[in-house]
């Protein structure tokens, strides 16, 4: 069924969310494998992602208007689904980065003064 | 969560809805690009070193299955569970349309029962329930003392201005009084009767409504007596009787031949604060003295006056019990400060639903033992469905187990059968609708015979409607929910290899004959009550009410609506009552303020000499008429001791009164009542005389208990509106017109109302109602046995069906067949035989709770019926014998050879 297992992927798709559109900002429009090749490679292969993952996630994403997403053509003709940044996808980039920030900054804080 | 995300959520959510409605991407257009995807992960494996096939493996693996990854888009694509429902509610059509019996049976089953639940509650709704039209109408309460004749709580208007200024807990108290007028739009024209409210200058305020047009009262009006003489129009009465003409702001009208100036027209929907009165004027409560029939009542002064009602809402964070504490302390201060007027009076305060509910016990106690009856309806309804479901289960067992053993979760395939459930519940309560509107129109018949505005709305309306929704669906859960669970309980296994999974079958069966027990045992007690009830009323419309209704004809005059004198007033009395006298065809004409079935009578207080009260209490309250000295021969009541009344019963001569005869012998048992004496309203005033004492017939309605009476001599008393009545010689009615241009002689301006003859008062005001009871409940009780039936019948048919094959062995090894059906009919009696005992028992029980609704029992006469329980008992019997005797009967028809075939 469909609700397995929600607190870890809400986590996982919390974050993917931020790592998307952020891939989507700097890089302007991609499909689907080319952002999972793209995290695969910022992360020195340790991110490695799953079609039933990644998929769904930007589905999420364009539904709730961060993305948009029409066919087109790969610079090897070939037919692919591209994923553009909308408006209110940066909006919601720089809010949520700005939350990630003062989360890292205040772990930070944290561990620091713990050691 | 913010503004902005909450708006996110909502779009994501909305953009699933349509996914899942129109599908915005198709399976294809997902696979394409998953594969897409799969592609390049394949290529980039090639590219590392691999095989091709090696490579497409590893990528499927890497980057998750196919499959997974198709479903989890699918899920996120629309609603999931929407989907399962829409599929759901398709599979459960397939299943109904591919079972039409079991669908009928169970669809018309549950109508019965939500119609007639329908049905029960449009009819307490326009009796009891329906609220107010006001906004927030369980918030408004009544203050007031109890009335000891009617049970409501009523004031006085000086008590009102106390408690007004002096309460705390409320947020604005008004007050108000239903009131008659003589209404005339211009000088000149005829008045006709209408019929208002006299308010506070608060009333709008504290009810929270605003005039449609112009304004409302302002305070300043409500300090003055007999000086504001404005007017608010009722919306119905401005639309009716102005052409909802705009420009009426202004204009000048007539009531009781005061001139009142229209100063705003009630809004649309809003008619007042009494439960079925349609207000048609609204004037300030200080008018009342100079609108008043009887001079001498000085409403505004008198505190023992007590004809308002007090209503208010409490201040936020006060509750009710605060409330009454106060009122309880100012009830105290009142009595102290006033002895005579207030003693013993306390102050209540009640929701407006609790005082309609004081105010009308036997019409709610009948409401909730009709309510009752129709949830055993519903009961038997859904006993047969869910005696269906349980015997169709065997043959679902497989189909179930298949399901669950390619991985339908358990509470997957329960919803799925609860939506199939819930599909024939909504398909009963549609139909159940159609019953309720049959039994709203029967409804139809009660009409309260008055020319004044006076409504009770019996409606199919919303409230309704979701009464029959929520009954339709805790029907589906009743009936469904139980088998459902059931039926997904069984072992894979086991059904799998079974031929028609006879697991539970033990259990079920007895589950099934235990369903139907009881569905013959309420049967029994839906027709016993029925039974009662239909006789009761007979034997109670064969008696009448005490007193001939044919030839006679009543019409009502308030000559005090014309601002009359006393004087003016007695000397049109006896005008009138001399020229009626000689209209050719009229034997008797006679005077008299109360009418018999005609409402509730009015009261009088009276101390009998030497009566012991019980402590605390020093008088009694009893129903009371004025009446001239050709009344008792008018009505056609013997006078069974002494005298009647005569014309020497004089404002001059000694005090007398005629009482009937449950009063006599409730104050003077064992002696001659005759030249007894009482006092009236308090120890001050001059003693009265009995002279008489009347045959006891009905006054308020015809089942009534016996009610003590009080006859007082019209001559004696201020004489006030009055009906005049006729006993005729030839067709009462043919004197209406004759009796009309008599009054007019007289005063042309004079309104005559409620012109009727008593048979046609009886028929609205007793017949009908009673008629309408009696279909209600006849109609639940015959359903009842119905629906019993068909569950019995079932139950046999059922399990003869289980058996075909040990019949046909019986019978093939020599069993006669009467001896086959001799065993099959016994399984279906003994469940009849013991659910009519059970009924019966429970019966009793329910008589005694029916002479509580019907006082004196339903027959009035305090005995029971010792036939209805034979009566019931062999029609339950017959017919459940036929029930059972057809499939057993069909039974033992069984061909041994094809028997054994079967399979």
């Amino acid at each position: 069924m469909s609700t397995k297992e929600p607190q870890k992927t809400d986590i996982l798709q919390g974050t993917l969310d931020l790592m998307v559109l952020q891939t989507l900002a700097t890089l302007g429009p991609l499909h689907g494998y080319a952002i999972a090749a793209r995290l695969e490679q910022v992360s020195d292969r340790s991110l490695r992602l799953n079609m039933g993952t990644l998929y769904p996630g930007l589905m999420r994403l364009e539904q709730r208007g961060f993305v948009r997403a029409k066919w087109g053509v790969t610079d090897n003709n070939r037919k692919a689904r591209f994923y553009e940044i909308t408006a209110a996808g940066r909006r919601q980039l720089a809010s949520e980065r700005a939350g990630w920030d003062r989360t890292a900054s205040i772990m930070h804080a944290l561990l620091n003064e713990q050691r | 969560m913010t503004w902005m995300g909450a708006m996110v959520t909502l779009r994501e959510w909305s953009r699933r809805l349509a996914g899942t409605v129109r599908r915005s991407r198709t399976d294809g257009d997902l696979e394409e690009e998953l594969r897409f995807h799969l592609d390049l992960k394949a290529a980039e494996t090639r590219r590392r070193g691999g095989g091709a096939e090696d490579a497409e493996r590893a990528a499927t693996l890497q980057a998750g299955g196919l499959a997974q990854s198709m479903e989890a888009l699918r899920d996120q694509r629309g609603l999931r569970w929407l989907e399962d429902l829409a599929r759901d509610v398709r599979y459960g059509y397939r299943m109904l349309v591919r079972n039409p019996v079991f669908t009928i049976i169970s669809v018309v089953s549950l109508a019965i029962g939500i119609g007639a639940n329908c049905a029960v509650f449009s009819f307490a709704d326009a009796l009891l329930l329906r609220p107010l039209p006001v906004p927030r109408p369980a918030e408004l309460l009544v203050v007031g003392s109890t009335d000891s004749l009617s049970g409501s709580l009523v004031s006085s208007y000086r008590d009102y201005v106390d408690i007004r200024d002096v309460s705390r807990s409320f947020d604005g108290l008004l007050a108000f009084t239903t009131s008659t007028a003589a209404f005339a739009a211009e000088a000149g024209a005829a008045p006709r009767l209408s019929m208002g409210m006299l308010v506070s200058s608060n009333f709008f305020q504290v009810i929270g409504i605003e005039p449609e047009l112009g304004r409302a009262f302002q305070p300043n009006e409500g300090e003055v007596p007999g000086r504001d003489a404005v007017a608010i129009l009722g919306h119905d009465f401005w639309e009716r009787r102005f052409g909802a003409d705009r420009s009426v702001i202004g204009r000048t009208v007539h009531l009781n031949g005061i001139q009142f100036t229209i100063v705003g027209v009630a809004p649309s929907g809003f008619t007042g604060l009494a439960q079925y009165t349609r207000s048609e004027f609204y004037v300030p409560l200080m008018m009342w003295p100079r609108l008043t029939a009887d001079p001498t009542a000085r409403p505004l002064e008198a505190r023992a006056f007590r004809n308002v009602t007090i209503e208010g809402r409490l201040k936020s964070r006060v509750t009710m019990s605060q409330a009454q504490a106060e009122l309880s302390t100012i009830a105290r201060n009142l009595e102290q400060a006033y002895p005579d007027t207030n003693r013993n009076r306390r102050l209540v305060v009640r929701t407006d639903l609790q005082n309609r509910i004081a105010n009308a016990q036997r019409v709610a106690t009948l409401l909730a033992m009709l309510t009752v009856l129709a949830a055993a309806v519903l009961f038997v309804a859904c006993a047969n469905v869910a005696g269906l479901l349980t015997s169709r289960a065997p043959l679902r067992a497989r189909e179930i187990a298949l399901r669950m053993s390619i991985g339908a979760g358990r509470s997957r395939v329960i919803r799925q059968l609860v939506t199939e459930s819930m599909l024939i519940a909504l398909h009963g309560g549609v139909l159940g609708l159609g019953v309720g509107y049959a039994a709203v129109r029967l409804f139809h018949q009660i009409q309260i015979p008055t020319d004044f505005p006076i409504v009770v709305a019996f409606e199919l309306d919303r409230r309704a409607l979701l009464v029959s929704l929520a009954v339709a669906v805790a029907s589906a859960v009743l009936f469904g929910l139980a088998p459902a669970v059931t039926s997904t309980r069984a072992e894979l296994t086991t059904v799998m290899k079974a031929t028609d999974g006879a697991g539970s079958g033990y259990r079920r069966r007895w589950g099934r004959a235990v369903l139907v027990g009881g569905q013959v045992a309420i049967a029994v007690v839906l027709l016993v009550v029925a039974t009662f009830v239909y006789r009761g009323f007979q034997r109670q419309l064969g008696t009448g009410p005490g007193f001939p209704t044919d030839h006679r004809l009543m019409l009502s005059l308030a000559p005090g609506q014309l601002r009359y004198s006393d004087a003016q007033a007695r000397q049109f009395f006896e005008r009138l009552s001399e020229r009626a006298q000689l209209v050719p065809g009229v034997k008797v004409a006679a005077l008299t303020r109360f009418m018999p079935m005609d409402g509730l009578p009015p009261s009088v207080t009276i101390i009998p000499e030497g009566f012991q009260f019980p402590v605390g209490k020093e008088s009694a309250t009893h129903a009371s008429s004025i009446v001239d000295e050709h009344y008792f021969d008018a009505i056609g009541l013997p006078i069974l001791k002494g005298r009647g009344f005569r014309a020497t019963d004089s404002a001059e001569a000694p005090r007398v009164a005629v009482v009937n005869a449950v009063l006599a012998d409730r104050y003077w048992p064992g002696q001659n009542p005759i030249g007894k004496r009482f006092r009236l309203d308090n120890s001050r005033t001059p003693w009265v005389e009995i002279v008489g004492v009347a045959k006891t017939s009905k006054y308020g309605f015809l089942i009534e208990k016996p009610m003590e009476f009080v006859y007082l001599p019209y001559r004696q008393r201020a004489p006030q509106s009055m009906f005049l009545l006729i006993e005729s010689a030839g067709d009462p009615s043919s004197l209406a017109a004759p009796l009309t241009a008599v009054v007019n002689g007289l005063d042309a301006n004079m309104p005559i109302a409620n012109v009727r003859t008593m048979d046609e008062l009886y028929r609205m005001r007793s017949v009908a109602v009673l008629g309408v009871i009696v279909t209600m409940i006849g109609a639940m009780g015959t359903m009842g046995l119905a629906l019993a039936i068909v569950g019995l019948y079932g139950l046999v048919a059922y399990a003869a069906s289980r058996r075909t094959k040990e019949i046909g062995i019986r019978i093939a090894i020599g069993a006669r067949r009467s001896d086959v059906l001799r065993m099959i009919l016994q399984q279906g009696m003994v469940l009849a035989l013991a659910g009519l005992g059970l009924g019966l028992a429970l019966s009793l029980g329910v008589a005694r709770a029916l002479a509580r609704i019907f006082p004196g029992g339903p027959g009035g006469d305090g005995g029971t019926d010792l036939l209805t329980i034979p009566m019931v008992a062999a029609t339950v019997l017959a017919v459940t014998l036929i029930a059972a005797f057809v499939p057993a009967h069909r039974a033992s028809r069984i061909n041994p050879t094809e028997a054994l075939h079967y399979e």
